[in-house]
């Protein structure tokens, strides 16, 4: 039965993806006169990889081909001002994010003001977050430093919320030529919240419902002239409700609201690359777990990356990252003594240790290969309700390699 | 003895002229140097653009999509040859001064998040020449120059 389901929703999704490959195919062909009004551009990679010690891709810790991300996009100028364009992606994580086919971005390009050095866009529809270091780019194989993300920040759980908003986005360029290049970015919007997503963030036990009220965020970025380097501040502000399922529940309505700043610095010489982000974030909960319920732990985090270009094939990474969910319980004494045990402390940070390298075979053709030595399961899912039976240990690891093809 | 005498002087003549010449042979070579390094790679542009210079800094704002248009409102159209390709590498670091993969990164943001375009790829740099000489407000670069119909160089001011 299982089996059969499975097979229908795998017939399903191929139906979509070859569907959608005609209709893109279609458009192309019809539009294809006008080359730089029409672009289209796609990747396919598939990856395999390994954790021991934790649930972080899947339950039983086998070595696993649940690293898959396909996308597909067009792009096509309406006239000198206006563009549409759309994304579609197929992404399989395992347990890291729910599985299948999504529209990744579908808006309407609205060039309001062009001029030598100012440039101003309105996005309208599904955008994706452009506030983060590689928050726009995160599910984009090749355009990522490693296959898996410094998690405090790029959190797999909170992918699907964080990765963009359906609403009204604004980016604002202005080029200088004595200080610089700045670039403002503000967007207002909410991502629905599908079931599997639910289950991931709250608890397979949720019965209610749990849903997005808004996503406000504000970014700006300075390139000092002919600089090597790039400064980046970031805010976030969002607020969640849950809605008891009113027939059977274990849990209560609720309100969460989640602040998030984040600053980065990015270094770009000819060998080396350095990039890093410090973030604070505060997540407040009222209800929820009992009606009087009411917390708000304040969460930091921050890595340090740095890539060498060996030549222009060959690039290394190292990377360091801690992030704890409490600044008052770094090491989680409080939480494991407030559940009476239940949360070992351990639940309460993560840290990552990552070595990769990233190879190029052609301009569009590469492999990427890591290993993960991690401490914690605080970056583990489900996120409110912990899972301490399957993420039995303190300390597990991971490796993986990708393949990634681009046009 | 003026017999004697006019030999040295038409020698130390002579060594003037060589030593100029010398001189002046050494200058060609040093100035067609320069030449040959600052025109390694030719930034073209198609014949519509009224423009005939550029700075750097507006080459780098074409290039980084934060220049869309010409002074006279014709959109850009840029053309780039394959990221790997060693006249794209030479371009990126002589013309642009970035490293190619700084433009990789911008580049990818933009095709892949719905923020922008990014330069068209043509695959070899015959076919850049085509695409540029076909395109009304176009811009790519060569390294040879065959001949200059349809497009002509812009002249890159530091």
């Amino acid at each position: 039965m299982l089996l059969k389901l499975k097979a229908k929703v795998a017939n399903v999704l191929i139906k979509k993806l070859l569907l959608l490959t005609a209709v893109l195919y279609l458009f192309s062909t019809a539009v294809m006169a006008s080359e730089q009004n029409f672009q289209l551009h796609g990747f396919v990679s598939q990856g395999i990889i390994d954790v021991n010690g934790s649930n972080f891709v899947n339950d039983d810790g086998s070595l696993s081909t649940e690293l898959t991300e396909l996308g597909l996009n067009a792009s096509y100028q309406l006239n000198s001002t206006l563009r549409l364009t759309g994304q579609v992606v197929y992404l399989n994580g395992g347990n890291r994010y729910a599985e299948g086919v999504r529209i990744d971005y579908a808006l309407l390009d609205w060039s309001v003001y062009d001029s030598y050095r100012w440039q101003a866009n309105v996005y309208l529809g599904r955008f994706k977050n452009n506030h983060w270091l590689y928050s726009s780019t995160r599910d984009i194989p090749f355009a990522r430093p490693s296959i898996i993300l410094p998690q405090s920040v790029y959190f797999d759980g909170f992918r699907d919320i964080a990765v963009g908003s359906d609403g009204i986005a604004v980016k604002i360029s202005h080029s200088d030529d004595d200080y610089g290049d700045f670039d403002l970015n503000l967007s207002y919007g909410s991502s629905a919240i599908s079931g599997k997503q639910a289950v991931m963030i709250l608890s397979a036990l949720a019965q209610g419902k749990i849903k997005q009220d808004y996503d406000a965020q504000a970014s700006l970025y300075w390139q000092p002239t002919y600089s090597s380097w790039r400064f980046g501040v970031s805010l976030l502000d969002s607020t969640f409700s849950y809605n008891m399922n009113d027939d059977f529940d274990f849990f209560f309505d609720g309100d969460f609201s989640f602040q998030f700043y984040t600053i980065n610095a990015l270094y770009e010489g000819e060998n080396w690359e350095f990039s890093g982000e410090i973030y604070q974030q505060s997540f407040s909960t009222e209800g929820f777990y009992n009606r009087q319920h009411a917390s708000s732990p304040i969460g930091q985090g921050a890595y340090l990356q740095s890539r060498y270009k060996v030549n222009e094939k060959l690039t290394l990474l190292a990377r360091y990252e801690r992030y704890y969910n409490d600044k008052e319980d770094k090491k989680g004494k409080k939480l494991e003594e407030t559940t009476g045990g239940l949360v070992p402390a351990y639940f309460a940070y993560h840290r990552d240790t990552t070595v990769g390298m990233s190879y190029d075979f052609s301009s569009d053709f590469s492999l990427k290969l890591e290993y993960h030595w991690l401490q914690g399961a605080g970056r583990l899912t489900p996120v409110v309700i912990p899972n301490p039976f399957i993420n039995s240990s303190k300390n597990w690891k991971l490796w993986a390699a990708q393949l990634m093809y681009w046009f | 003895m003026p017999i004697l005498l006019n030999p040295p002087r038409n020698n130390w003549h002579s060594k003037d002229c060589i030593i100029k010449t010398l001189y002046s042979l050494c200058l060609l070579i040093f100035l067609s140097c320069i030449s040959v390094s600052t025109y390694a790679v030719n930034v073209i542009v198609h014949s519509s653009v009224s423009e005939s210079v550029l700075t750097t800094s507006q080459l780098r704002r074409i290039y980084t999509m934060r220049l869309t248009q010409w002074m006279d409102g014709q959109r850009i159209t840029v053309y780039v040859l394959p990221r790997h390709h060693l006249l794209h590498l030479q371009f990126s670091k002589e013309r642009l001064e970035m490293y190619p993969y700084q433009l990789d990164r911008i580049w990818n943001k933009l095709t892949y998040s719905g923020l922008g375009v990014a330069p068209i790829t043509i695959m070899s740099p015959e076919a850049l020449v085509e695409a540029v000489r076909t395109t009304p407000g176009a811009i790519g670069y060569v390294e040879k120059l065959k001949d200059e119909k349809g497009f002509y160089v812009i002249e890159v001011k530091g």
